[in-house]
Parts: C-alpha cells; sequence; structure tokens
C-alpha cells in the first residue's frame, strides 16, 4: 500500500527528470561517440592527452580537499545552529546564505583583500612576526579551495542541520539519564544519527565543487584548471562537442562511482 | 540516495512541522544556487532584430551610437541580448532553428565562424565597405579596433621604472616586479615574441617554438595568469601585480573611476572585432542594414566617443574628439601590431592545448 502511495507520488517528477535529464544526458553520450558511427575517436584523443589527465587529477583533489574543508567548517555551524532557539537560528541560516548572494568576481575582489599579498590576514602576520612572514594564500591551490569552501559551505551546513533537528531531545534525555556526559552522548547519539546528512551534505558538496569553474579560475593559480574549464574550451572555443561530451561522460562515470563508495562507507548508516 | 536520506529523517523521533520547514530550507538552499546556471538572454519577438552583443556600458554605447537612431530611421526594432557565444551559433545553425540575426565578436569567434560556415555572406549591395581600411572576409566585417599593452600603478612605478613595451615587460632583470599575462594563448604568444626581439613587421608567422621559450623565461616573473579580463585592472590596483597586460578601454574606464593605473602607448596589440549575420538569419536584410549603419562616419565616430575604440572607416577618423583620440593606438607608429586573425584562426585550437599543458608543468 504505501510502497504504491510512494510511487505515485514520486511519478510527477520521476517523468520531469526522464523528459529534461536522462534525455539530453543520453544525447549527450551519442554525441560522444558521435551519434550512429560509435567512434572512439573522442576517447582516444582524450586518452593520449597529458592536458586531460593532469587536468582530471586537478579536479578530483581540489574537490575532495574542497568537501573535506566544508566538512571541518560546516559541522560544528550545523551543531551550534541545532542547539540556539529558534528565533536567532533563523538569523544565523541567513548569515549562512549570505554567500548566495554576492556575485562571484564582487567575492573575488573581497578575497584578494583578505587573502593577498597586501592583504588582511599578511598585513597581520608582518606585523606580528616581522616583514619577511608572509603566506601565499591566493593564486594556489590555497585560494582555490577557500574560495569553494565559502561558496559551498551552506550545501553542508543544511542537511547535517535537517538531521540533527530530527533528533529527539528524548534521546539526549535518556542517555542523560543513563549517566553519559556530554562527550559521550554526542558521540554515541548526536554524531551517528546525524551521518545522514553528513554524507548527502558530502554528497552535494563534492558533485558542485567537481562541476566548478570560475572560483578556481580567480582565485587559483596556473595549475588549478579544472575539468569544467576543459569542457568550455571543447564546447565554445575548439566547438568539438564530441570531445567535450566524451569528458562530461567520463567525468559523470568518475562520479557515480565515487558516490556509490561514499555511500558504501562500512557502518550502520550507509545508504546503499 | 537523495530520497533514502529524506526517508531517514522521516521516520525518525521526531516528524515535526519544523523538520518540514529545515527541509524546505535546504531546497530553498539549492534553488537560490541554481541562478549560477546562467540562463541565456533570447530574443523571443519573431519580428525583431535580434542583436547580441556585451552587456554594462558596451550595451549602452550600442544603445545610444547605433541602435537608437537605426530604429528611429529605419522603424525596424531591435532586441539586444547578451553574450555572443559560438556554441549557442553552432546549436542554432545546425539545428536550422535560427533565433539570432546580427552577432558581435572578436576576430577569434568570427573566423572559426566562418571557417564552419555559420555566416551569411555580406551583402554588398546594402553594406558599402569601400571606407574601411583594414582586410575582411566575404562574410565578416571588422567595425572597430581595440589595444592591448602594459598597465600599471603610476603611484607605485614612476615614469620609465614601469615596462613600456612588450621587451621591457619581458625584460625581468630590467625591470623587476610580479607580471599578470593571460591564459588565452592569442595576443600572449605574440607579446612573448615582440618580448624576444621579434620585429613588429616580421611577425607573422608567428614562431611557436622561440615564443613558448620566451615564456619559459617570464615564468617565474608571472604572479597571477589572468583568465578574467576585469582581473587585469584589479589586481593592479589591488597591488597583487606591479605590470598587467590589459586593454585602453579596460584602463579608460577605471581611470574613470578613480582607479590609479596608467596604460602604454609605446607599443600597442591591435586587434579588430566584428559583425557577423548568422546562416538562416530570418530577418537578413534588416541585419545587413544595420551594419551598413555602423559603417556610417558619423555613427562609428560617436561609437568611438563612448568608448575609446577606434573605427575601421577612414571618414569617421577625423570626426574624433582630441580627448578621445588620446585612448586610440598610433597606427602610423611602427612598433604596433594588428592581430592576423587567419593566422590564428589556423592555429588557435592546437597552440591553446599545448599553453594550457605548459601552465600545468
Amino acid at each position: 500500500m504505501r510502497s504504491r502511495h510512494v510511487a505515485l507520488f514520486l511519478a510527477p517528477s520521476l517523468l520531469l527528470m526522464a523528459a529534461v535529464f536522462l534525455v539530453p544526458l543520453g544525447q549527450m553520450a551519442a554525441t560522444s561517440v558521435d551519434g550512429a558511427a560509435l567512434s572512439a575517436r573522442a576517447y582516444e584523443e582524450l586518452a593520449a592527452s597529458t592536458l586531460f589527465r593532469r587536468v582530471l587529477a586537478n579536479t578530483f583533489e581540489i574537490s575532495l580537499g574542497s568537501m573535506l574543508a566544508t566538512l571541518l567548517l560546516g559541522y560544528p555551524i550545523a551543531y551550534h545552529l541545532s542547539r540556539v532557539p529558534p528565533a536567532r537560528r533563523a538569523i544565523y541560516m541567513v548569515m549562512v546564505l549570505l554567500p548566495f548572494w554576492t556575485s562571484i568576481l564582487v567575492k573575488s575582489f573581497a578575497f584578494t583583500v583578505i587573502l593577498g599579498e597586501q592583504g588582511i590576514v599578511n598585513s597581520l602576520l608582518r606585523f606580528a612576526f616581522g616583514p619577511t612572514a608572509a603566506l601565499p594564500l591566493l593564486f594556489n591551490r590555497t585560494g582555490a579551495i577557500v574560495g569553494m569552501v565559502h561558496y559551498l559551505l551552506p550545501f553542508m551546513v543544511f542537511p547535517i542541520l535537517v538531521s540533527l533537528l530530527a533528533q529527539g531531545s528524548d534521546l539526549h534525555k535518556a542517555a542523560r539519564v543513563m549517566g553519559a556526559g556530554r562527550t559521550r552522548i554526542f558521540l554515541r547519539v548526536t554524531l551517528p544519527l546525524s551521518l545522514p546528512g553528513v554524507l548527502a551534505g558530502c554528497v552535494m558538496t563534492l558533485v558542485l565543487s567537481l562541476g566548478s569553474f570560475v572560483t578556481p579560475e580567480l582565485l587559483g593559480g596556473r595549475k588549478d584548471l579544472m575539468m569544467a574549464n576543459l569542457v568550455d574550451f571543447y564546447t565554445r572555443v575548439s566547438l568539438d562537442w564530441g570531445v567535450s561530451s566524451a569528458i562530461a561522460v567520463i567525468l559523470l562515470v568518475l562520479t557515480g562511482m565515487l558516490i556509490v563508495a561514499l555511500a558504501r562507507l562500512p557502518g550502520e548508516h550507509k545508504l546503499i | 540516495m537523495a530520497d533514502s536520506y529524506l526517508h531517514r529523517s522521516a521516520d525518525g523521533a521526531a516528524v515535526s512541522r519544523r523538520t518540514a520547514i529545515k527541509l524546505g530550507t535546504s531546497a530553498a538552499a539549492i534553488a537560490l544556487a541554481a541562478p549560477a546556471v546562467i540562463i541565456p538572454g533570447r530574443a523571443r519577438a519573431a519580428d525583431k532584430l535580434a542583436l547580441i552583443s556585451w552587456g554594462g556600458g558596451y550595451r549602452k554605447a550600442w544603445e545610444e551610437a547605433f541602435v537608437n537612431p537605426f530604429v528611429k530611421e529605419t522603424g525596424i526594432e531591435v532586441v539586444i541580448a547578451d553574450t555572443p557565444d559560438l556554441a549557442k551559433v553552432k546549436a542554432q545553425v545546425t539545428s536550422k532553428n535560427v533565433e539570432w540575426d546580427v552577432f558581435d565578436c572578436p576576430g577569434s569567434m568570427a573566423l572559426a565562424g566562418a571557417a564552419e560556415g555559420f555566416w551569411e555572406p555580406l551583402d554588398k549591395k546594402i553594406i558599402d565597405t569601400s571606407d574601411v581600411y583594414t582586410a575582411f572576409g566575404a562574410d565578416y566585417l571588422p567595425y572597430y579596433m581595440f589595444a592591448g599593452g602594459v598597465g600599471w600603478d603610476p603611484k607605485r612605478h614612476a615614469p620609465g621604472k614601469a615596462p613600456a613595451d612588450f621587451v621591457q615587460l619581458f625584460d625581468a632583470a630590467k625591470f623587476p616586479g610580479r607580471r599578470g599575462l593571460r591564459t588565452r594563448i592569442s595576443e600572449t604568444l605574440d607579446i612573448a615574441l615582440l618580448g624576444d626581439g621579434v620585429a613588429p613587421d616580421k611577425l607573422y608567422p608567428l614562431d611557436v617554438e622561440r615564443g613558448f621559450k620566451a615564456l619559459d623565461k617570464i615564468k617565474p616573473h608571472v604572479k597571477k595568469w589572468i583568465a578574467e579580463t576585469p582581473q587585469t585592472i584589479s589586481l593592479v590596483q589591488n597591488n597583487e601585480i606591479d605590470f598587467s597586460y590589459t586593454y585602453s578601454g579596460r584602463v579608460k574606464a577605471a581611470q574613470k573611476d578613480g582607479v590609479s593605473i596608467e596604460f602604454s602607448w609605446a607599443q600597442t596589440i591591435n586587434a579588430l572585432n566584428y559583425l557577423t549575420v548568422l546562416k538562416g538569419s530570418k530577418r537578413k536584410d534588416a541585419a545587413m542594414r544595420l551594419i551598413a549603419f555602423t559603417l556610417r562616419p558619423d555613427r562609428a565616430a560617436a561609437f568611438a566617443e563612448l568608448l575609446g575604440y577606434t573605427p575601421t572607416v577612414n571618414k569617421a577618423l577625423p570626426l574624433i574628439t582630441p580627448e578621445t583620440r588620446r585612448w586610440m593606438p598610433d597606427m602610423k607608429n611602427p612598433k604596433n601590431v594588428v592581430m592576423d586573425d587567419l593566422w590564428w584562426q589556423k592555429n588557435y585550437t592546437a597552440l591553446q592545448k599545448r599553453y594550457s599543458e605548459w601552465q600545468l608543468t
């Protein structure tokens, strides 16, 4: 009975996804093999390309690094948000969402003011530790990841917050009655129950950062070229849609495998 | 994946109104992020001429100098949409579903499109090209020229302390400082060769190997490889780089906004901007008439006044005020170079791949 209801409710969105997502995806896969010709030309070109291999490695390094950094920053924020009264939480949530309302060009200018050679951070460092104490924070991998984390944070905070808020306060009361301390309650009750939220957040941020484009271009260095930039080059400049489709297919397959691996992480809360 | 996650929280102990609101919030968060996927401006009205051009002050100049007087004179309505994108041209022309008419683009796009057969031949009965002083093809028309050169902050580097031409820009020993170069190989390879001492009149065909060797030498002194043009100004402004390869039009606008930045006229790379008409345009005649209109000396001069670019029709030049002329490259200066778009069209893709790879190593 219940599963039939679920299917009924899901049908409209599934139909929509099939029409606007699966069909174009199929067309893209077809373009990558030159349609009915089933040519492997695009894949052969990529297999022989050092540029493609390096950019692929870059993309996964930067994306996984950004995902982990976002998790480390996002979990405490979500935890704090779940502990404050709802009225104040609403204000904090708006603050978490602020990055969405700022254009990336403005943000990159602001990050230059903060992280640059003459920026706030390095000026403070020089003031505290002498004129040679400055860190390269911009136009390298650090700069790229800082920019990505700033953009990704809400996508990590909200799923974790949802799973924290879904935990009944009775559970914590029960644990306290049984004599557990705060640390133990966190480690044995709160954290394990929030893992689905953590996984959802990780998957969302990973998928978003794998497709990122402007942020690494503006804040990263010459070695931080990402896959989306390469797709852009093949799509808009060299007009070789076979190769750009092939890149997209490869990225899709690798991302799919990575997400399945993430979801199958050992533990009680694995998702698949 | 996502739905088993939702299931879990819905099955949890506290399915409350609050949870539902939070779920709604995260959905809202995704919706808020969605505009990051840019939805292209579409020219919907079937009977209006669709012009694809760039936004901001550039668009205002187009309206003031060309579109508004054109509409007044001909009664043909014009819709302006952002942004020229060759991939969208390919999609329209190959699917024979052409919505765009007039396309405003740099040489790389005009010539790549010409090679793919994306443009209608120019109708010489409507467009009088007899006064155009640059070379052009049968299906793309250059209507102005812009200049790239060295930019720097005069507050930090007095005249003579900053490189003025490309030889000095590529001489890190005599002119120490952090440099900003572009991530595109066209223009960059040209200035690398000029910087290495190639005579401007012997620049083309480019000596690719020599150019990359010159780039190898300057690589350690380049702090930022710039993909987004606004950074060619903002990084000088923020004191993150000292010397930047930038454009006179950008410097002019930045100076107007009070930024301390100077542009060197000692040597410039000059490139042409083109107008084309999409193959299969439903309003072909009107499109040709708009292009013809941009070549009228008074209109071309008005456009130049607004943006500081050089018109390609001789008769427009005397109509330009001396203040604006200060922002135009002196084409009699033997050190100045005009980009050979045809050479680049043949070599761009392969060289850009090589250049991107070179940057990663």
